[in-house]
């Protein structure tokens, strides 16, 4: 009964990130996440190869496997071919699907991605824009940014974009019917089902939690997710 | 350390870079926090070296940021790579030159993936079809934008106004190189140089006259981590990993660092900022923190082209001093003007970084 | 008119071969592509697991070896022909050598370390090989770092380009791991202020004595383990050596700044096997290695008649593996020619 491990099989990042590991942990020795954060992703690939279903619900439902950065040092050591980011990949790809994610802190931020990432692929053809890194909410980005800010389209188009314009160039507008293809593909593919899911799976988590959830980046359960952190996540 | 040690590891790790015909696809983060890199690119590849770079206007993210903060399924984000080949294949070019290291990546990735598994390949082909109408083929050569800028270095040598020296010792500068993790981690054949001493920034820095220093943490992520920065809860990690790295390489007194990576000179830049006004503590001389540079925007001074038309003013580590160093000139005056000179306003300046 | 039978490779196995075959009557030629014979066996100082003088075995060999076994130094074979009834062996000097069997003995080389990049060897002048280590004992040199100081801490790294998907190597070497426990003994012994870390990701102490030899490397000398495998090596500003590696008893990742760097260089099939069994048309098994007819049961046989494996071409082996294993494949030989 190892219905978990079966679904993660589907997977095709994790047919190609699990061989099998012999727990050398040179994985864990590089990795930036385990470093600074309470993680081992040796560990965590030790735990998936064992197959047991318990134990892999724990994984998906627990705040360890949204510690990694998906920088990928790992697969450059690992002496058996393992790829321990591209599991994690899966892990949170089925913690997601199941709707697990909502039971962690870090998990939970899945949403905020979404409406924020997620929403500007969708509206714009870019993951990030400008518009998006709003100085207000990023102000490790400097007194300089939030200058460039007030002037976007002056100084943008000084430095050769075509800011919003027609045509090629920096920060162009991407014409509709390519973001009307963006949108079928999204359909068709399973992305919209994802951005659902995290949606649906979120709603549920912000009734219980008592937080009220609107459609935006500005309501209670959105400014939860996005800034709290129990202190807890790190080595002791 | 003995440099020819590894002279020869570069040796087996040759990669294959297309000499003209580019199908360009830019970079969200480059076009949001450095629009002047890639114009520089564009430049330099159309007007200095001639060649022939197309962009289709129709192109979009390559949904790198939203595959890697798994909100994008990776059916998903393998149909739009797809999409992205098909105009390529359809405006006739087979070289595809991402401007982004995480779009290299990714679409090394795909491709590889491919390779070892068809039946996703051909999964692909059918939802592109079915949500696109369009076909495509496979890039016959993917080389990102700083592969480019690397193969053509000598041109762009023997081209240049300026070099990396210090005018007044004469001396190279001591230059940082940081690669963007997903340029050769993953792959390391598909890096020049490999993932270990990977060369592509390294070869521009020695032909341009600079130095590069090596570093316990040269290897080290910057930190940007996707969901580790773009949701604030997790910042600290972003900010952690970019100050070890400072950390370890400011006995080697660096002049300045070059990155080919969109995000980490991003990272770079503003981690210095942020650690100033956290610790007080600055980087570099003088209190001017260590400037970090695109590439793109070293190409350029080299060059001799105008560091405001770079987008230098972008920087939050002032870059002036370098250019002193180096003896590049520049308007003070001009640096905060818009696009047609008009006058902006200027930024505050940042209470303990001297900029 | 005895039979004739050509040894081809000089090290323990090959020596060891020729002279059981002399012994037993055949005619005995061993045909050695370097200078000297005695194979590698004449780069090591003291061998595992009671510290005796690689010298001795070579020279109980040697010794044996005079007046009964022809030795060619310096042999290039450039081309083996097989007739009905014999061999034909050509030198690059032109020289021929017939003979009615073969005894293919080229044996292993030391992994190249440059080609583990990430460990900095040929890059950080405070890292070594344990063969360079082991010449330095040999040579009767101080163990220094490149500064010319005593090292105050010194890492052995275990597994070198061996279980190793990334150096093309996925088999284990099988005697690094002794000869790393070994070295660490002779590195606390001769310099008893400095620290010794062995890093390891298992240990195989598979031969008799060798688990006592590990007891004695921590209980008498204290030598210190650690089960992780290194993951980088970095240069600090002092030259010293900055590892990365995850303690994964404890389940933490470690840097550990070592002034010394050793590389526990594993096997690989050496120049002579891979060019020797392709003009003989052997099989190479995945890892390199010649495979012979039966791994079980004749492990000296080959599919070709009259001619027989023995000693490292086929699989790393120690030198007591390698000397039995080559009074075995004459016994083999033997029983062919007879």
């Amino acid at each position: 009964m190892n219905k978990l491990f079966d679904k993660l099989q589907e997977d095709v990042r994790f047919r190609e990130g699990l061989k099998a590991c012999i727990n050398c942990g040179t994985c864990t020795a590089i990795c930036p996440a385990a470093e600074f954060y309470d993680y081992d992703p040796r560990q965590i690939v030790d735990i998936v190869q064992t197959r047991d279903e318990e134990k892999i619900e724990a994984l998906l439902k627990g705040e360890t496997i949204w510690y990694c950065g998906e920088c990928m040092s790992c697969k450059t050591r690992c002496p058996r071919g393992n790829v321990p980011g591209l599991i994690i990949c899966a892990l949170r790809s089925l913690s997601q699907e199941l709707g697990y994610f909502v039971e962690s802190e870090k998990g939970r931020q899945q949403l905020a991605l979404k409406r924020t990432i997620g929403k500007s692929i969708l509206k714009t053809g870019y993951c990030v824009s400008p518009e998006l890194v709003a100085a207000k909410l990023h102000p490790e980005q400097g007194p300089m940014w939030e200058w460039s800010q007030q002037h976007l389209p002056e100084i943008y188009n000084r430095l050769g974009a075509n800011y919003k314009g027609d045509g090629p160039g920096a920060l162009r507008k991407i014409p509709e019917e390519a973001l009307d293809e963006l949108a079928r593909i999204f359909e068709i593919t399973g992305g919209n089902k994802r951005f659902e899911t995290i949606e649906e799976f979120s709603s549920k988590k912000a009734k219980e939690l008592g937080l009220e959830l609107d459609s935006g980046t500005d309501g209670e359960y959105f400014l939860n997710i996005y800034t709290t952190n129990n202190n807890r996540h790190n080595k002791k | 350390m003995k440099v020819e040690g590894k002279r020869l590891i570069w040796k087996d790790y040759q990669k294959e870079i297309a000499e003209d015909k580019f199908f360009y696809v830019r970079s969200c983060i480059r076009q949001t926090f450095f629009p002047g890199s890639e114009w520089a690119f564009l430049k330099i590849m159309k007007e200095v070296l001639g060649k022939d770079v197309y962009e289709n206007p129709a192109h979009t993210t390559c949904t790198g940021i939203g595959y890697h903060s798994d909100i994008v399924p990776f059916d998903t984000t393998m149909t739009v790579v797809a999409r992205q080949f098909a105009l390529m294949t359809e405006a006739g070019y087979q070289n595809l030159v991402p401007s982004c290291i995480t779009s290299f990546g990714l679409y090394t990735e795909v491709m590889e993936t491919w390779k070892h598994f068809p039946e996703e390949e051909k999964k692909v082909r059918d939802y592109l079809k079915k949500a696109t109408g369009r076909e495509f083929e496979v890039p016959k050569n993917l080389a990102h934008a700083s592969d480019i800028i690397y193969k053509f270095r000598k041109q762009i040598a023997a081209k240049g106004k300026y070099r990396l020296i210090n005018k007044t010792t004469g001396e190279p500068l001591k230059v940082v190189e940081h690669i963007g993790c997903h340029y050769a981690k993953m792959f390391p054949s598909k890096g020049v140089g490999g993932a270990e001493y990977p060369y592509v920034l390294t070869g521009m820095v020695e032909d341009w006259g600079g130095e590069v220093i090596d570093y316990p943490e040269r290897r080290h992520c910057c930190g940007f981590g996707f969901r580790q920065y773009l949701v604030k809860a997790n910042r600290g990690f972003s900010v952690a990993c970019s100050k070890k790295k400072f950390e370890s390489m400011a006995p080697y007194k660096p002049d300045m660092i070059i990155t080919n990576c969109p995000g980490c000179p991003m990272f770079l830049d503003r981690w210095q900022y942020v650690i100033s006004e956290m610790e007080g503590k600055t980087y570099g001389e003088d209190g001017h923190g260590i400037p970090v540079f695109t590439y793109e925007e070293v190409a350029g001074l080299i060059l001799g082209f105008d560091p405001w038309d770079l987008g230098l003013q972008l920087h939050q580590v002032p870059t002036e001093p370098l250019l002193n160093k180096i003896g590049i000139p520049y308007d003070p005056f001009k640096k905060y003007l818009g696009k047609n000179g008009e006058d902006i306003g200027i930024p505050m300046k940042p209470s303990m970084l001297n900029a | 008119m005895s039979k004739k039978v050509v040894i081809i490779g000089g090290g323990i196995a090959g020596m060891e071969a020729s002279i059981t075959l002399a012994e037993l009557g055949y005619h005995a030629t061993l045909l050695e592509k370097s200078h000297s014979t005695g194979g590698h066996v004449q780069d090591w100082y003291q061998l595992f697991p009671n510290r005796r003088p690689a010298k001795e075995v070579l020279t109980f060999s040697e010794l044996r070896m005079e007046g009964k076994v022809k030795t060619i130094n310096d042999a290039d074979i450039i081309e083996i022909e097989k007739n009905i009834n014999d061999f034909r062996i050509l030198l690059r000097n032109g020289k021929l050598v017939v003979a009615d069997a073969i005894v293919v003995a080229t044996g292993f080389d030391l992994f190249d370390a440059h080609r583990k990049e990430e460990y900095g060897y040929g890059i950080y002048e405070n890292v070594i090989t344990s063969a360079d280590l082991e010449k330095r004992f040999s040579e009767g040199k101080k163990i220094l770092t490149h500064d010319g100081a005593a090292p105050k801490r010194i890492g052995i790294i275990h597994c070198v380009g061996s279980r190793d998907e990334k150096s093309g190597n996925n088999y284990c070497s099988k005697v690094c791991c002794v000869t790393g426990v070994k070295q660490a003994i002779e590195i606390r012994e001769m310099l008893p202020e400095t620290e010794v870390f062995c890093f390891y990701m298992d240990l195989r102490m598979f031969g008799r004595h060798f688990e006592e030899l590990y007891k004695e490397s921590q209980e008498k000398w204290g030598v210190s383990f650690i089960r992780g495998r290194l993951s980088e090596a970095n240069e600090n500003t002092d030259g010293s050596i900055l590892l990365k590696v995850e303690d994964t008893l404890a389940g933490k990742p470690l840097k550990m700044k070592v002034d010394l760097l050793v590389l526990l260089a594993g096997f690989v099939p050496s120049g002579g096997t891979k060019a020797i069994g392709k003009m003989l048309g052997l099989p190479f098994g995945d890892d390199g290695f010649i495979t012979p007819k039966d791994e079980h049961t004749s492990t000296n046989l080959t599919d070709i008649q009259g001619v027989f494996v023995t000693g490292s071409c086929t699989g790393p082996k120690s030198i007591q593996d390698s000397i039995a294993d080559a009074r075995a494949a004459a016994t083999q030989v033997a029983n062919y020619l007879k």
